[in-house]
């Protein structure tokens, strides 16, 4: 019997006024508890993906369903069991981080209590205590991202879907989101990673799944993937050998 | 508790950009007492503003002496400056100093003693009175600046031959009783104004009444212009929000679309309604100690309450569909700007409706501003019930909903790409 939570079938997007698709008849199965890595250049067809995973773009063709449920027709239901960090640091930047954390938490409908008792705890996690009343404007890259992070967070998702979520992040930064996703891991959370780094996909992820084109070019667990290809010493090589060394934009 | 979280959010951004509080309370405030200043004296016009006017007394009968008695007088709205010479008045009218100039030459009295003879003459069948209008007549004249407003000009001229009608009228009594008592009975003085007078009234179910000042076009003129630039801090944060990724945030928690743009409607709503408390306690309190008329109220504040939260409303609504339909700040801001200074103009902001041509009559009652800023008048003016303003404060509800609904709509729409 299947444990995949999400499953995609004959997903196709295309924009309006592109000459190809950005997600090409993909078919993917994610299991609840994996750390799913999805890698790819960019423009690979990652963050379209994500979208249509979140019910915020509607697919061309396909299915998307998650927890057993259609993602089109259950989207308010399966966005309140999925956290998103975006790409993007959504946040307010004239806010503090305890006010945009507060806001987010009454906007997903937790009682105060609850929602304090979580930022306190996220705030320490993330070492982001003593910041708790300084604007976000004020904020280094990295706590952006960390605040990003602590903000689809708060509602205890089942689901966690992170798009770049160590972009443009000093070390220190990446190891801490690093570590504490290991620690979501062991506690059973479903967790989809979008990230250009390899070494923290290798790191974290249980399964890999490599897009290029809007078209899945190799899925399967790390060891199952280097065994097909044993030229390839590490991520990174085969990598590249999948998605070429051409420049993408 | 999800809108009443927005409200709080929306108005910690609001305090934390002293841009927007300043363009929200400050400037409004500023330009109603700017614009309330410079439209004082034409708003007072001739009723109220004294003007000079050169007098050039050639006439060595009564009648120069009877016109300068009449402009003279404490009711008069004109000062006299007296002149000896003909030539100095025109300069200086010529050269804008004085805005008219009355010049009354020698025999013009004689001349219209003889034109009163001229009519008794026939009524009476005297040849010698008749010959004696044979004479060339002597008029009077009034120089007038090119610049002078016309209605000045008008109050002047009329002015001039009421005094010269009236003059006129009295010689021919006169003459009246000359022919007929023939010397047995003693002459009657009459007193031509007490005959009959014109009293101006304003109907008014209350003692006191108000007219139309500028202070009381200027205060809820402006203050509703200054509720529909509203739109300025509410569609730059709406759109810097999509920008910066917050909304994005938002799109991506279940259940906050509308609780977001219910929210936004509420807190801006509710400074709406703050910017009209302010403007209106400086048209109370303010306006006096600058030399201006107080702002009268009227008596039915419940009905002004209600439209101060319809023009809120609309004023709200109008702001979020622009901020909703538009992509950028840019787009939106020089938008909604124009389109709000166009939608006062029409609505009578700057000037009052009835001196549009009649095809912007009929168009100015599709402006919102047009609705607001006749319930006010209505109330402050005429001081009518409610139900009287009603058809003006159901339009104008109306417009904030259906805006409201449309914005919520696209938001939405958008929201799924």
């Amino acid at each position: 019997m299947s444990n995949a939570i999400i499953h995609i079938e004959g997903l196709r997007k295309q924009y309006e006024g592109a000459s190809k698709p950005a997600v090409d008849n993909l078919n993917l199965e994610i299991n609840a508890g994996a750390v799913f890595g999805l890698l790819g250049p960019n423009g690979a067809g990652k963050s379209t993906m994500i979208m249509m995973l979140c019910g915020l773009m509607k697919p061309d063709a396909g299915k998307i369903s998650i927890m057993d449920m259609n993602a089109r027709a259950n989207g308010q239901i399966i966005r309140k069991k999925i956290g998103v960090a975006p790409q993007e640091i959504a946040l307010f930047p004239t806010l503090t981080a305890y006010e945009n954390l507060f806001y987010f938490g009454r906007m997903y409908g937790l009682p105060s209590s609850a929602i304090k008792t979580s930022i306190e705890n996220y705030l320490h996690v993330f070492g982001l205590t003593d910041k708790r009343n300084k604007r976000v404007q004020t904020f280094s890259g990295g706590m952006k991202r960390r605040l990003n992070l602590i903000a689809a967070l708060l509602h205890d998702p089942s689901v966690l879907i992170l798009d770049e979520p160590t972009a443009g992040v000093d070390v220190q930064s990446r190891n801490m989101v690093v570590d504490f996703l290991q620690t979501l891991k062991s506690k059973g959370v479903t967790i989809i990673y979008s990230s250009h780094f390899l070494e923290e996909a290798e790191k974290l992820c249980t399964d890999i799944a490599v897009v290029d084109e809007g078209k899945l070019i190799v899925r399967g667990t790390l060891s199952q993937i280097m065994h097909q290809h044993p030229d390839c010493h590490n991520l990174e090589q085969l990598f590249l050998k999948l998605t070429g060394k051409n420049i993408r934009d | 508790m999800k809108i009443l979280a927005t409200i709080q959010k929306e108005f910690l951004l609001l305090i934390r950009d002293p841009g927007g509080v300043a363009l929200i309370f400050l400037m409004p405030m500023i330009l109603v007492i700017v614009m309330a200043l410079i439209q004082d004296a034409p708003f007072r016009d001739y009723q109220e503003m004294k003007l000079e006017v050169i007098i050039v007394n050639e006439d060595n009968d009564s009648l120069g002496k009877k016109i300068e008695e009449a402009f003279s007088g404490r009711s008069s709205n004109v000062a006299l400056i007296h002149k000896s010479d003909t030539v100095e008045a025109k300069n200086l009218v010529l050269s804008g100093n004085y805005k008219a100039a009355v010049i009354i030459p020698d025999g013009a009295g004689e001349s219209l003693r003889r034109r009163t003879d001229d009519v008794i003459g026939k009524i009476f069948n005297n040849p010698s009175m008749i010959d004696s209008a044979r004479q060339a007549s002597v008029d009077l004249q009034i120089l007038f600046d090119p610049a002078i407003k016309e209605n000045y000009k008008q109050a002047l001229s009329s002015g001039l031959e009421k005094v010269i009608a009236d003059v006129q009228i009295e010689w021919m009594i006169d003459e009246l009783q000359n022919q007929v008592s023939s010397n047995k009975h003693k002459k009657v003085k009459i007193d031509f104004a007490q005959l009959v007078s014109v009293k101006e009234l304003y109907p008014s179910k209350k003692k006191t009444h108000f007219k139309l000042n500028s202070v009381q076009h200027n205060v809820p003129a402006w203050t509703m212009f200054a509720m529909f630039f509203i739109l300025f801090p509410l569609a730059g944060n709406f759109i810097k929000e999509r920008e910066e990724g917050s909304m994005l945030r938002l799109r991506l928690i279940s259940g906050s679309q509308f609780p977001v743009m219910a929210g936004k409607f509420g807190f801006y709503f509710m400074v709406c309604l703050l910017q009209f408390i302010l403007m209106t306690a400086v048209g109370v309190y303010v306006m006096p100690l600058l030399g201006l008329q107080q702002l009268a109220l009227g008596g039915n504040i419940a009905g002004l309450l209600l439209t101060a939260c319809s023009v809120a409303m609309a004023a709200t609504g109008y702001g979020l569909l622009i901020a909703v339909y538009f992509n950028t700040p840019q787009q939106a801001l020089s938008f909604g700007s124009i389109s709000v200074v166009i939608l006062a103009a029409l609505g009578g902001v700057w000037v009052p409706v009835y001196v549009m041509p009649d095809i912007l009559q009929r168009i100015s009652r599709l402006s919102p501003l047009n609705w607001g800023l006749e319930s006010f008048t209505n109330l402050f003016l005429r001081d009518v019930s409610t139900l009287a303003i009603l058809p003006d404060l159901l339009k104008l509800i109306s417009f904030g909903i259906a805006t409201l609904i449309v914005s919520v709509f696209i938001h939405k729409s958008r929201t799924i790409s």
